[in-house]
């Protein structure tokens, strides 16, 4: 175990000096193996891991949903998004809280980043909110808490990496087992604001009285042939998620050029920014590989696996156990690297119960979901609290009973398996 | 800005768009051969493996220059400003650290011994070594715009005193 006690020192010190948490993780796995392996094959065995890591067809898949991502929020997809949900929900109490969860959702449903969603339809609701009287704070906790649907309903780049550090869960029946926690997590969210709407006395609403004319509605029609194409083409085995994914790059584009808002000569700058942003994804995700390895390499798991299975036998219990400390994980640390460093610790203890890999995956991404919601380690969070020019502290209030919600459907969809599993299990993807 | 990161910018930006571009066209040429000729590509599967290499790692560190990694943040504010620029190096030392030691020594290494074993890729034919060189070109890139942005702190501090 000296391994785990010099990774949690050095990671410590190194994540408190600020070194950027990619480095910081890379190089907290160097330190780890000194102690039992000589300095030059330490150097050369995490190195060799973080190139191992993305020598992996899946996990281009990440980098072309990005570039979607992209396409698709300079291509003002979002705002056509937002006018066909003012159409749907405008007139619900708290119409513009309202309008706000279900275009995030919706636009989660096209690119797989939840901190995609927060920017692209962040960026235009929050200004809109303002000016209808909402507090600044309240818009950017729906925001927030909004944008990380996107990570559980497909696509989503985080079940691809769950997937990965799985050892190869079934990418399609993950796809389509994050269908239903999603739609209830969205659901769970719209009540929260509909109440948060009335006790905040906001200015009623324009949105009722003014509802978008058809034309504008229609034209956010074909943005979602998006996701119709990339999930039929992924569940009917015509392509794989990484194909899908350029099918999607593909689509985005063709869409952009259309509406007439993206034009050739910005798709270098737009390719560089895809670029840039899959780099400090993928630099998270192969030094977590490496970490991992590392944890493997010292046989914590087993070490986990018998300390948790001695202190509870109940399936329910363990599942409770691992959600309370990923609650834990998920404040501290980013989505990606902890999925990766803990599925490996955590999914064959939750196999070992008869709990099925693909539910596990799931609830894990939803839980995790809260962390990036939260302080001090929270990336949709910052990014929402910037969209909307508010401080953390403002946010932060308005967030609690949003924090709750996200915890009771936690609950739920951890308890019932079959809000994940039906659908999946349905279309034959799980026995 | 310095000149010289205007330069290190342009550079690698234009590298990333264009590997970026060609890892969406493979993809695409990937599933347009199979439906629409009829016969798999050999090729693709292995360049989208080889280009991701090269993405992920030029573009982390392009993404030190542009300050796009995240670091957490735990110190008040108040403590920030008398230390900050003592943090900051240390910080800077860490990610320089890292970059030279395992990018460019350990990954030097393994490209030494993958070019001594004369490995070639088995679709494509080309030498793994120019694949594994990915890990120390970035790691020397990534040491360039860490020692760059020490040079411009010092030069506008001075700026600042003066």
């Amino acid at each position: 175990m000296t391994e785990a006690s010099v990774l949690l020192v050095s990671g410590l010190l190194l994540l408190v000096a600020r070194v950027p948490v990619g480095f910081a993780i890379g190089a907290a796995s160097v330190l780890a193996l000194l102690p039992s392996m000589s300095p030059e094959p330490a150097l050369m065995t995490v190195a060799q891991r973080i190139a191992i890591s993305f020598d992996s067809f899946v996990l281009l898949a990440i980098p072309l949903f990005v570039l979607a991502g992209e396409l698709m929020n300079r291509g003002g997809l979002a705002r056509r998004l937002i006018e066909l949900a003012r159409r749907g929900v405008g007139g619900v109490s708290g119409g513009l809280l309202q309008v706000h969860i279900v275009a995030s959702m919706l636009f989660g449903a096209i690119a797989g980043s939840a901190v995609a969603t927060a920017s692209a339809v962040g960026g235009v609701l929050q200004p809109r909110l303002r000016e209808e009287g909402y507090a600044p704070g309240v818009g950017a906790a729906v925001n927030v808490a909004s944008a990380t649907t996107g990570l559980v309903i497909p696509p989503s780049n985080v079940l691809i990496v769950y997937s990965l550090a799985s050892g190869g869960v079934s990418i399609a029946a993950l796809f389509l087992a994050g269908y239903g926690p999603g739609l209830l997590m969205g659901a769970s969210l719209m009540a929260v604001a509909a109440w948060l709407a009335r006790r905040g006395r906001f200015a009623p609403d324009r949105e009722a009285a003014d509802p978008p004319a058809a034309g504008r509605v229609l034209s956010a029609l074909p943005s979602l042939s998006i996701p119709v194409i990339v999930m039929g083409g992924i569940v009917g085995g015509v392509f794989t998620a990484t194909e899908a994914a350029a099918v999607a790059v593909l689509l985005s584009l063709v869409l952009g050029l259309a509406y007439r808002e993206i034009r050739l000569r910005d798709l270098p700058a737009i390719l560089r920014d895809s670029a840039a942003t899959t780099g400090s994804v993928l630099l998270l995700i192969g030094t977590s590989m490496a970490l991992s390895w590392v944890i493997a390499y010292g046989r914590i798991p087993q070490e986990v696996a018998s300390a948790l299975l001695s202190f509870a036998h109940d399936p329910l219990w363990v599942l409770l156990l691992l959600n309370v400390t990923l609650l834990a994980v998920g404040t501290f640390m980013d989505m990606t690297p902890a999925i990766l460093i803990f599925t490996p610790i955590f999914l064959p203890v939750a196999t070992g119960l008869g709990i099925d890999p693909v539910h596990f995956g799931i609830v894990m991404v939803m839980n995790l979901c809260i962390g990036v919601c939260t302080p001090p380690v929270g990336t949709v969070l910052f990014v929402g609290c910037s969209v909307a020019g508010v401080t953390l502290g403002q946010a932060v209030r308005p967030l609690l009973p949003l924090y709750g919600a996200m915890l009771v459907t936690l609950a739920v969809v951890t308890l019932a398996p079959d809000i994940s599993l039906a659908l999946p299990r349905w279309l034959g993807f799980v026995p | 800005m310095s000149r010289a990161r205007a330069r290190l910018d342009a550079a690698l930006g234009a590298a990333l768009a264009g590997l970026m571009a060609l890892a969406v066209l493979n993809v695409l040429w990937q599933v347009a051969s199979r439906y629409v000729l009829q016969s798999p590509s050999s090729f693709t599967d292995e360049l989208a493996r080889y280009l991701l290499m090269w993405i992920g790692l030029l573009g982390a560190a392009y993404g030190v220059g542009q300050r796009l990694h995240v670091a957490m943040d735990l110190w008040p504010a108040r403590l920030d400003a008398r230390v900050g620029g003592a943090l900051a190096l240390v910080a800077d030392a860490g990610v320089l650290g890292f970059a030279l030691v395992v990018w460019v020594v350990g990954g030097g290494r393994l490209v030494a011994l993958v070019a001594s074993l004369g490995q070639t890729s088995a679709a494509l034919g080309v030498p793994l070594a120019a694949v594994y060189a990915a890990l120390p070109v970035s790691g020397l890139i990534v040491a360039a715009y860490v020692l760059l942005g020490i040079v411009e702190r010092r030069r506008e501090r001075a700026g600042e005193t003066s």
